[in-house]
């Protein structure tokens, strides 16, 4: 690929003492909207994680944008929503989006700017720790996109959010894609898989494919997701039985 | 540098809109003024002597309301009452950070750990220099108004009176502080921190000035613990000790000179501690 963002060769990590990432690797082009699915406890944390730079890897490489994962130069540039929320609880939605802003140099503006984009404008002045869990985890992501970053690594940002959220939030990320920003986004939801542009199958640790939805579609040989993703993980079981 | 400034600022946003912050700093302003005024005027009103005050004359409890005596009044709260809230500050800003899982994307996204690390220790001297002359400003309307209301002369404390027991507040305090941010980044929790904290200030350092009177060797540690030296040096200014019935935590173990340096040792270091722990450590 020649216009690569983040490119991961050969990794492996161990978590406690087991391995969870066994020599994985894959690439991820900019300015595009790539999907993270597999299900729970598959490794797509530990592979965000070792791609934001806090993860402790065995072998292999990481380069996100040039540079290996986690210098210094890319702080400013990657915005990571993690699986549990990390906003501050008893601080307001709005202060907690300022609060995020100042740290990275940037004002009022576009604290409010990212609050609006996760669409929590009428829940602003509430305490963080008052919200449901779906607004909760909007927080966090406006604390995450406020800096503006090149990449967004987002950890199950639509976990909880009703349908019509869920649909926004897509089109947000798209608005971000086709402005240049990279997004990997991971679910274990299968049917937001057609919103992205790239998706990348992960079970047990393993890479089990890498294309377009409509190309991972049309080498499972079949229309539903769910069931590509079945017969992908039958024909890596037992070669052959499946084409 | 930038990294530095704009932590400070985000910091001090974030204590300022954190309503903990207000109601420990609206509890500290009570306690000064409770235990340094309203209970004594009422006692001195009333003729009856409170326990503290009962050994006193009218006269000499009247004495120490009255604006002369606001340096050692605002001063003598702080080794005990005001340093256990300001050691909770300390341990929950460090540790709220852990708790709410924040420090891990202020780490991945934010400033060097460093400069993270050194604008929340900015802000929260910045909250201790506020809290201090708050006490003092207060204690000062507190007196003349007693003074006009008892009619007595409006005398004032002469300014390095003032200046020094400003200095060994904002001393006494700035310990505490850096104590508790050590104990909220060593728990990595904010309740865990200020159990841990609450446990050292109230129980420990007390057992071993305790035990020190009995066992030799315990005394010389005894003698040098952060509330020892924080008591020492509210009683060198003129606060009346606790074991002469004076407040609790206000001590005479050492003289003023060692007990401030002492004091400013213990700062550093602790601030020193937290912070080499902070950036070092896996925290994410
Ligand atoms: N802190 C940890 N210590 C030990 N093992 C962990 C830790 N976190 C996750 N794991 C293990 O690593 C594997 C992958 O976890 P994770 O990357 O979180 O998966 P996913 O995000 O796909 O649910 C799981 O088997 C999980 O039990
Ligand atoms: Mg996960």
């Amino acid at each position: 690929m020649e216009n690569t963002a983040i490119e991961v060769r050969d990794l492996v990590v161990h978590r406690g003492k087991k391995p969870v990432l066994h020599g994985f690797s894959c690439a991820i082009p900019a300015g595009s909207v790539t999907g993270l699915l597999g299900p729970s406890g598959s490794g797509k944390t530990t592979l965000m994680r070792a791609i934001v730079g806090v993860q402790l890897v065995k072998s292999g490489t990481v380069t996100v944008l040039g540079k290996p994962a986690g210098d210094k130069q890319l702080r400013h540039e990657m915005g990571y929503l993690t699986q549990a929320p990390s906003v501050y609880g008893d601080l307001t939605v709005r202060e907690n989006a300022r609060y995020f802003a100042a740290l990275y140099g940037l004002s009022h503006k576009e604290a409010d700017a990212a609050i609006k984009d996760v669409g929590l404008e009428e829940a602003k002045n509430q305490l963080v720790g008052d919200l449901s869990g779906g607004q909760h985890s909007r927080a966090s992501l406006a604390c995450a996109i406020v800096s503006n970053p090149k990449i967004l690594v987002l950890d199950e940002p639509t976990v909880g959010q009703d349908p019509v959220l869920r649909d926004e939030l897509w089109k947000r990320f798209r608005g971000f894609a086709e402005a240049g920003t990279t997004l990997l986004v991971s679910s274990h939801v299968m049917d937001e898989a057609n919103r992205c542009d790239r998706l990348l199958l992960i079970r047990e640790g393993k890479l089990i494919a890498d294309d377009t939805p409509a190309a991972v579609k049309a080498s499972a040989g079949t229309d539903d997701l769910d069931q590509a993703f079945l017969n992908l993980i039958r024909a890596g079981e037992t070669p052959g039985e499946t084409s | 540098m930038t990294g530095l400034l704009a932590s400070t600022r985000a910091e001090l946003l974030r204590l300022r809109k954190w309503p903990a912050l207000w109601v420990m700093g609206g509890v500290g302003l009570a306690l000064n003024i409770l235990f340094g005024y309203v209970f004594d005027y009422l006692s001195y009103r009333g003729g009856s002597g409170s326990e503290i005050t009962e050994s006193l004359a009218p006269e000499q409890v009247l004495s120490g309301l009255l604006p002369a005596h606001v340096p050692v009044t605002t001063v003598q709260g702080m080794p005990m009452f005001g340093g256990v809230i300001l050691l909770i500050l300390g341990a929950l800003t460090m540790g709220g950070g852990y708790g709410w899982g924040t420090w891990k994307t202020v780490f991945t996204q934010g400033p060097s750990r460093a400069a993270a690390y050194g604008g929340t220790l900015v802000a929260l001297f910045t909250v201790v220099i506020v809290l201090v002359t708050a006490a003092f400003l207060l204690n000062f309307s507190t007196a003349t108004l007693i003074a006009l209301a008892e009619s007595q002369p409006l005398a004032w404390p002469p300014a390095t009176g003032i200046v020094r027991a400003f200095g060994s507040a904002l001393l006494i305090y700035a310990m505490w502080t850096a104590a508790g941010a050590l104990a909220g980044t060593l728990a990595r929790s904010p309740a865990l921190a200020v159990g841990l904290s609450m446990l050292w200030a109230l129980a420990i350092e007390n057992l071993l000035r305790g035990v020190a009177n009995v066992l030799g060797p315990i005394e010389a540690l005894a003698n040098v613990l952060p509330g020892t030296a924080a008591g020492s040096l509210a009683g060198s200014l003129g606060a009346t000790a606790f074991s002469e019935d004076g407040t609790p935590g206000v001590l005479t173990t050492l003289s003023g000179g060692p007990a401030a340096l002492l004091l400013a040792a213990y700062t550093a270091a602790f601030a020193v501690a937290a912070g080499l722990l902070l950036i070092k450590r896996d925290t994410v």
